[in-house]
């Protein structure tokens, strides 16, 4: 598999209420795959996938979080060095809308002040059980200044647009930088280089043109 | 050895069919509308509790017999403190809440079947169950095979609900005749099994017993049939002494009625509640007992009702997990069926509330153990992943370098064995085996011993591990390749943690870290 060669690593973390579907969303977006019987998520999960922005590979390394409150001690380490989040909510339940508020607190108090939020309404297979109008969490987006999308990752519809989107726009604000920066050799295709908006490099592994 | 040995009865029991409408106290009618996909519940969005997203309140209080308004605050400050982890509640009324299934009478009378008599798939399976049963279908073909609605069922059940040491008279030994075409392998094999089950048999039987023994003799395992009475006893659940078996575990039982019975009549703490409503479904859910209603409602009670008189850590996901072995040997021992399969809401509904008692208190038993790991910020479980980590460094250094190298940290991997107990990497059958050995071990063995067989299961991969990059490392240790593990994989498992406790417990300079 010499599919580990890229040419940007953006880590990203799936953040939300327990049973939003948060699980579901990585494994549809990273296998195409949706299991109604999950077991809940304990701690932090991993997994990673590559798509191609103009051109240039993009290697996505998404940890997904648990849920639960009493978990939060641990998950908010994961937040560090994070470029982008999803905030994922569940269309059908009014409550973990509501709770969107505090999950971009805890985004605040412990992320990176640029990561890039996406806010996501899950579930939407489930028209007939809305509880969330797509009009409101739009607006809410756009007052807090969170791209927005729904998606199901039971249907699959809109999964793959939503990372694929997060990833766009974490790509062009890195792109953008570079060039601010004057940085104009740019990141080595093959070499890849980890982005991270401040500076703290040691978080992830920077090689990798390593095959398996 | 006689061709054939039965020590029991051979009395037929017919029971009557249970209403598995009738759940206790906790009837929610309207919970689990199926929605197009089947698997999301119905509910109103009343209170907003953190991290969790909607609500059954509604529906509890209107099924609930208590009409009182319940506030949204949290309910925590109103309960008892922490250190009041006294097993004994207050059972201060004696209302029969629960029949707890010791009538006498119910074992010689043959109602009506009231129930439709469907054929249990359990039933049908009889016939290719395991060598220790098939001796039995031979006494009792027919009140399994039409026994409708209680197939299943073992005979004298009620007595073993009443003390389990009853049970004890009812191994029946599937004992191998000269004549039958067993291999002298599999003849050797059974008579080892017999001679074992017999060396429990007189340690349980004795009027007072010894726990050290029991404990030398489970280490390496507990027959099936006498897992349900040994566990009760290791976890000081079921008094050593026989004299005061009967009344303690009525009492208990009747603790456990009303403790839930306060739990949920006082409304219900929305976030708990639904926090358990989430996950009690997404429970071992590839094991069809888990799939049945009577097991899910139990479970909830149970988990509820824990983590109410437990307001310091209060329900943590994965302890969801903890309590299936118990629920499942529990169930184990009034059945004559593959438990795995069973749908719980066959049996009578005492039995059922004995079951559930039984798990509650036994889970208690375990959880007391390791509370830490399950109060805010979860010291317990960032003690044991930092002992891991040192524990390695110590007995494979390579492997703790290229971990180390690769950025793995511990924290990523380890937490999830340390909250679940291995449970999210070995199988339920597989863990009920490792906890055999964990009770053995004491009241350390689900904290102690259990960090000595995590560091025998990462190094059991060290050598995989030490080829891969960090990617690689980290989806391989979320998902390893534990499924095709028998007994004799755990065991050899138990037996190198063993060795590695042996040589580093009570050893804190080889614990201790080595470059700071």
């Amino acid at each position: 598999m010499a599919q580990d060669e890229y040419d940007y690593l953006f880590k990203v973390v799936l953040i939300g209420d327990s049973g939003v579907g948060k699980s579901n969303l990585l494994s549809r977006f990273t296998r195409d795959e949706f299991n109604l019987e999950s077991k809940s998520t304990i701690g932090v999960e991993f997994a990673t996938r590559s798509i191609s922005v103009d051109g240039k590979t993009i290697k996505a390394q998404i940890w997904d979080t648990a849920g639960q409150e009493r978990y939060r001690a641990i998950t908010s380490a994961y937040y560090r060095g994070a470029v982008g989040a999803l905030l994922v909510y569940d269309i059908s339940k009014n409550g973990t809308y509501e709770n969107v508020n505090r999950w971009l607190k805890e985004l605040r108090d412990h992320a990176d002040s640029n990561i890039v939020i996406m806010l996501v309404g899950n579930k939407s297979d489930l028209r007939h059980l809305r509880a969330v109008p797509t009009e409101e969490a739009k607006k809410f987006a756009a007052e807090n200044n969170l791209s927005f999308i729904e998606t199901s990752a039971l249907d699959a519809s809109n999964v793959e647009l939503a990372f694929q989107n997060i990833l766009t726009e974490i790509y062009r604000i890195v792109s953008a930088k570079q060039l601010d920066q004057g940085n104009e050799s740019g990141p080595r295709p093959g070499e890849g280089t980890t982005i991270t908006f401040t500076s703290s490099p040691d978080e992830i592994k920077k090689d990798s043109s390593k095959c398996c | 050895m006689s061709s054939k040995k039965f020590n029991g009865h051979q009395e037929m029991v017919q029971l009557v069919g249970r209403n598995t409408a009738a759940a206790t106290f906790l009837k929610s009618t309207v919970r689990q509308q199926q929605s197009a996909q089947g698997y999301r519940p119905v509910l109103s969005d009343d209170p907003k509790p953190y991290g969790a997203g909607y609500s059954h309140a509604d529906i509890l209080r209107a099924s609930s017999k208590s009409k009182t308004e319940s506030t949204f605050a949290p309910r925590f400050d109103r309960h008892i403190s922490y250190t009041d982890l006294d097993d004994d509640w207050d059972a201060s009324f004696d209302k029969d809440v629960m029949a707890l299934g010791i009538n006498p009478n119910s074992r010689s009378v043959s109602p009506p079947n009231t129930l439709p008599r469907t054929q249990s798939p359990m039933a049908a399976q009889d016939g290719t169950s395991s060598q220790s049963h098939s001796p039995r279908l031979e006494l009792y073909p027919t009140s399994r095979r039409n026994g409708g609605s209680t197939a299943g069922l073992r005979p004298h059940y009620d007595r073993i609900v009443k003390d389990p040491a009853n049970s004890l008279h009812m191994i029946y030994h599937p004992a191998v005749s000269s004549a039958d075409t067993a291999s002298a392998a599999e003849i050797e094999l059974l008579n080892a099994r017999i001679s074992r089950i017999n060396k429990f048999k007189r340690v349980l039987q004795s009027s007072n017993v010894d726990i050290s023994a029991l404990r030398n003799l489970a280490w390496s395992g507990i027959p099936d049939e006498l897992r349900p009475m040994s566990w009760q006893l290791l976890l000081g659940y079921l008094p050593s002494n026989a004299d005061r078996r009967v009344s303690t575990l009525a009492r208990k039982r009747r603790e456990y009625a009303d403790g839930a019975k306060q739990a949920f009549g006082n409304g219900v703490d929305h976030a708990v509640w639904h926090q358990i409503n989430i996950d009690v479904p997404r429970t071992n859910p590839h094991l069809k007992l888990y799939s049945f209603e009577a097991t899910q409602r139990s479970l909830e009670r149970i988990l509820y009702v824990w983590a109410i008189r437990h307001p310091a850590s209060g329900y943590v996901q994965g302890i969801n997990d903890l309590v299936t072995p118990f629920f499942q040997v529990f169930l184990s021992a009034y059945i004559d069926a593959d438990v795995e399969s069973f749908d719980p809401g066959q049996i009578p509904k005492e039995v059922l509330d004995v079951v559930e008692a039984d798990s509650f208190w036994c889970l208690t038993k375990l959880l007391d153990g390791i509370q830490d790991n399950y109060i805010f910020a979860q010291p317990g479980i960032q003690r044991q992943v930092a002992a891991l980590k040192d524990l390695t460094q110590r007995i494979d250094s390579h492997l703790a370098k290229h971990l180390q190298a690769e950025n793995v940290e511990f924290i990523q991997f380890s937490f999830r064995w340390m909250n679940c107990l291995l449970m999210r990497e070995v199988s339920v059958k597989n863990t009920i085996r490792m906890w055999d050995t964990y009770m053995a071990e004491g009241s350390t063995g689900f904290s102690d011993f259990h960090l000595y067989v995590c560091a025998a299961f990462l190094v059991k991969w060290s050598a995989q591990i030490q080829t891969m990059d960090f990617q690689e490392i980290m989806m391989f240790l979320q998902s390893l390749p534990t499924q095709s593990w028998t007994e004799k994989d755990v065991e050899l498992l138990l037996s190198e943690a063993y060795m590695w406790q042996s040589l580093f417990k009570n050893a804190t300079a080889h614990l201790r870290p080595s470059g700071t």
